[in-house]
């Protein structure tokens, strides 16, 4: 489905005709133009500078870190606070690996199930399909603090509590995956797979060699989306992960942050600086995806 | 979204394929069945075991006394009962309510403020900027983000209260005051979540026909009746959608209260999903919680059943 549409990048790119209607010389910015353009850039300030802070701060010594005035330009480069932060009482490291493995089996996990059931779901005839998937979609709509206390009895029933496993094996499967799939599955042109079928290929090579391969940004969307989901969990693994070596990082970074703030706040804010960093990778790299896919289910509807 | 699959034809019998004998289409059919089955097996098995069933475990828990190291015992409705007798539950739910109704006015409103600003004639860099700045926050952990902003909702070292009183305004005691515990949950929540909302928003407006504003302008209409009725109407999809999700959302805030006010003072700030996992987890009253998260549950459901109802009347759907 991302490949059928993409968000179009500026504001009239869906109808290129338009421009030929337009004077080449407008007339200059009105006075309208100039304020929205300056709530623009106080909201965008407002959204940009708590991270501003945060970088900042890390970088200053703790006993600056509250100075006032509040610098909002780094003045120094002195990383010791990330080495204090990382050697620091809560294993912030150890957090961050844990937090890596669980949201990239969770990850691998997720675009192996999901394609698979999206295709068989667009693509494949069986009994009960359709009431299969409906009920499968409802479960959307169940929140997560309503299955907690049963999961977490079960976790503790199968000895899996404060155990990775407890956070992977929930999170491998999932209906807005199968969902995405299927969307895209179902634009899908049947002759292809027809095609392929009548050659002889087995249903599986069909999905393993012609369909899969096309679904690929697709995919990969959804492997963003369900690593970023996992990276940022905070509800679950705080209920089934209780000791500091198996805690996930925002946990960590959360115990680091202390009672009411009480820690050191540049060394929490060099933590946090790390914590972040995945998700603005990810954001550089992935941002056309992410805002394609986001976007288009809510307008098509 | 339509959920009905279109009819998927079934490919034509190979003219000289594979077998060849009689009944080959129904042995092809339900080769293709079995291949279903398989292929949605790990999906389905997941949905039994993580959701399905704890969903009906939650429900019988709510009907029994459970603290984890006795058998639950059926104690019927009693749990709910004792719902109507709960203060602190009153109090949740008020606060949960407050959180619902300043996220749909709040997040919707910005962003279709800012939606509409950024999508006009803009110099492309400019709205790739924007765009960007808006979106982050939302990509970011909701817990990470209130780390940051803990620090800034300091009283007496805070950067907020910094500016606040360098305009000639008073110290405001953002996290440890009743009142204002909830402002700052409600703001961290809605900085955090108005990008999503206005990229959908954004989105939405750029399907809006031109010729359709252009011809609206030509009879004479100013900008703000365009606005009201066309431009509203033609969104009214990603408004739907929008608000549905905020309301889910909303919700559900946990996090943010855990990290900037731990629920305070008292009871002020805190959640219905906060007070189920006190409950739950450091009470093990493990009934009692189902019984509230059945609730929740229900409301949400109830409440999402209602926006779906009504939206007929206010959705266009072209």
């Amino acid at each position: 489905m991302s490949n059928t549409t993409v968000l179009p990048s500026r504001p009239g790119a869906g109808t290129p005709g338009k421009e030929k209607d337009v004077p080449r010389r407008r007339p200059g910015p009105t006075v309208g133009k100039y304020i929205s353009v300056g709530l623009l850039v106080l909201g965008a300030i407002g959204m940009i500078a708590p991270f501003l802070w945060m970088f900042t701060t890390s970088l200053r010594d703790a006993s600056q870190a509250y100075d006032l005035p509040p610098q909002w330009l780094p003045t120094e480069l002195d990383w010791s606070n990330y080495a204090d932060a990382v050697s620091g009482p809560v294993p912030i490291l150890k957090n961050m690996f844990n937090s890596a493995v669980i949201a990239i089996a969770v990850s691998i996990g997720m675009i192996i199930t999901a394609p698979m059931a999206g295709y068989a779901f667009a693509k494949l005839e069986f009994p009960g399909r359709n009431s299969i998937f409906v009920g499968l979609l409802s479960s959307l709509m169940v929140p997560a603090q309503v299955t907690i206390i049963p999961l977490f009895l079960l976790m503790r029933a199968f000895g899996l509590l404060d155990n990775p496993l407890s956070l992977i094996l929930p999170g491998i499967t999932g209906a807005l995956g199968v969902f995405l799939l299927r969307q895209f599955f179902l634009g899908l042109p049947q002759e292809i797979i027809d095609a392929a079928r009548m050659d002889g290929a087995t249903a599986w090579q069909t999905y393993r060699l012609i369909a899969l391969p096309l679904a690929k940004n697709a995919v990969s969307t959804l492997g963003v989306i369900t690593f970023l989901g996992s990276w940022n969990a905070y509800f679950a693994p705080s209920i089934f992960l209780n000791s500091t070596d198996t805690a996930t990082l925002p946990l960590g970074l959360v115990l680091m942050l202390g009672p009411y703030g009480a820690g050191n706040v540049a060394q929490v804010m060099a933590a946090t600086t790390i914590a972040i960093a995945p998700a603005l990778i990810v954001f550089l790299v992935a941002q056309r995806w992410i805002i394609a896919s986001l976007t288009q289910s809510a307008v098509k509807g | 979204m339509t959920l009905t699959a279109p009819k998927t034809q079934l490919p034509p019998a190979p003219p000289s394929g594979r077998g060849g004998r009689p009944g080959r289409l129904t042995a092809t059919r339900r080769r293709e069945a079995l291949t279903g089955y398989l292929f949605t097996a790990p999906t389905i098995i997941g949905f039994l075991v993580f959701v399905l069933g704890p969903l009906v475990a939650a429900i019988y828990l709510s009907l029994t006394k459970y603290n984890i190291l006795t058998a639950p015992k059926f104690v019927g409705f009693d749990n709910y009962a004792r719902m109507f007798r709960d203060e602190r539950l009153a109090t949740t739910y008020g606060n949960t309510v407050l959180y619902v109704g300043a996220a749909v006015v709040l997040i919707n409103g910005f962003a279709l403020l800012f939606a509409v600003l950024i999508n006009q004639r803009l110099p492309r860099a400019l709205t790739y900027v924007f765009r960007s700045a808006y979106f982050f926050p939302y990509l970011v952990a909701l817990v990470y983000v209130s780390i940051i902003w803990q620090a800034l909702f300091q009283k007496d070292t805070g950067i907020l209260n910094y500016y606040i009183t360098a305009l000639g305004g008073e110290r405001i005691d953002w996290l440890n005051s009743s009142e204002f515990s909830k402002v700052s949950v409600i703001i961290v929540d809605t900085w955090r979540n108005v990008g999503f909302a206005m990229l959908i928003f954004v989105a939405a407006l750029q399907e809006v026909p031109k010729d359709m504003v252009e011809a609206a302008r030509m009879d004479g209409a100013n900008e703000w009746q365009v606005f009201r009725r066309i431009t509203l109407p033609m969104i009214s999809q990603a408004t739907f959608f929008n608000i549905t999700i905020t309301i889910i959302g909303a919700f559900q805030i946990y996090e943010s209260i855990i990290v900037l006010t731990r629920g305070g003072p008292g009871d002020a700030s805190r959640s219905v999903v906060m007070y189920i996992a006190e409950v739950a987890f450091n009470k093990f009253d493990m009934g009692y919680a189902s019984a509230i998260a059945v609730t929740l549950f229900l409301i949400i459901m109830l409440v999402t059943m209602v926006q779906f109802r009504l939206r007929k009347s206010w959705v266009n759907n072209e």
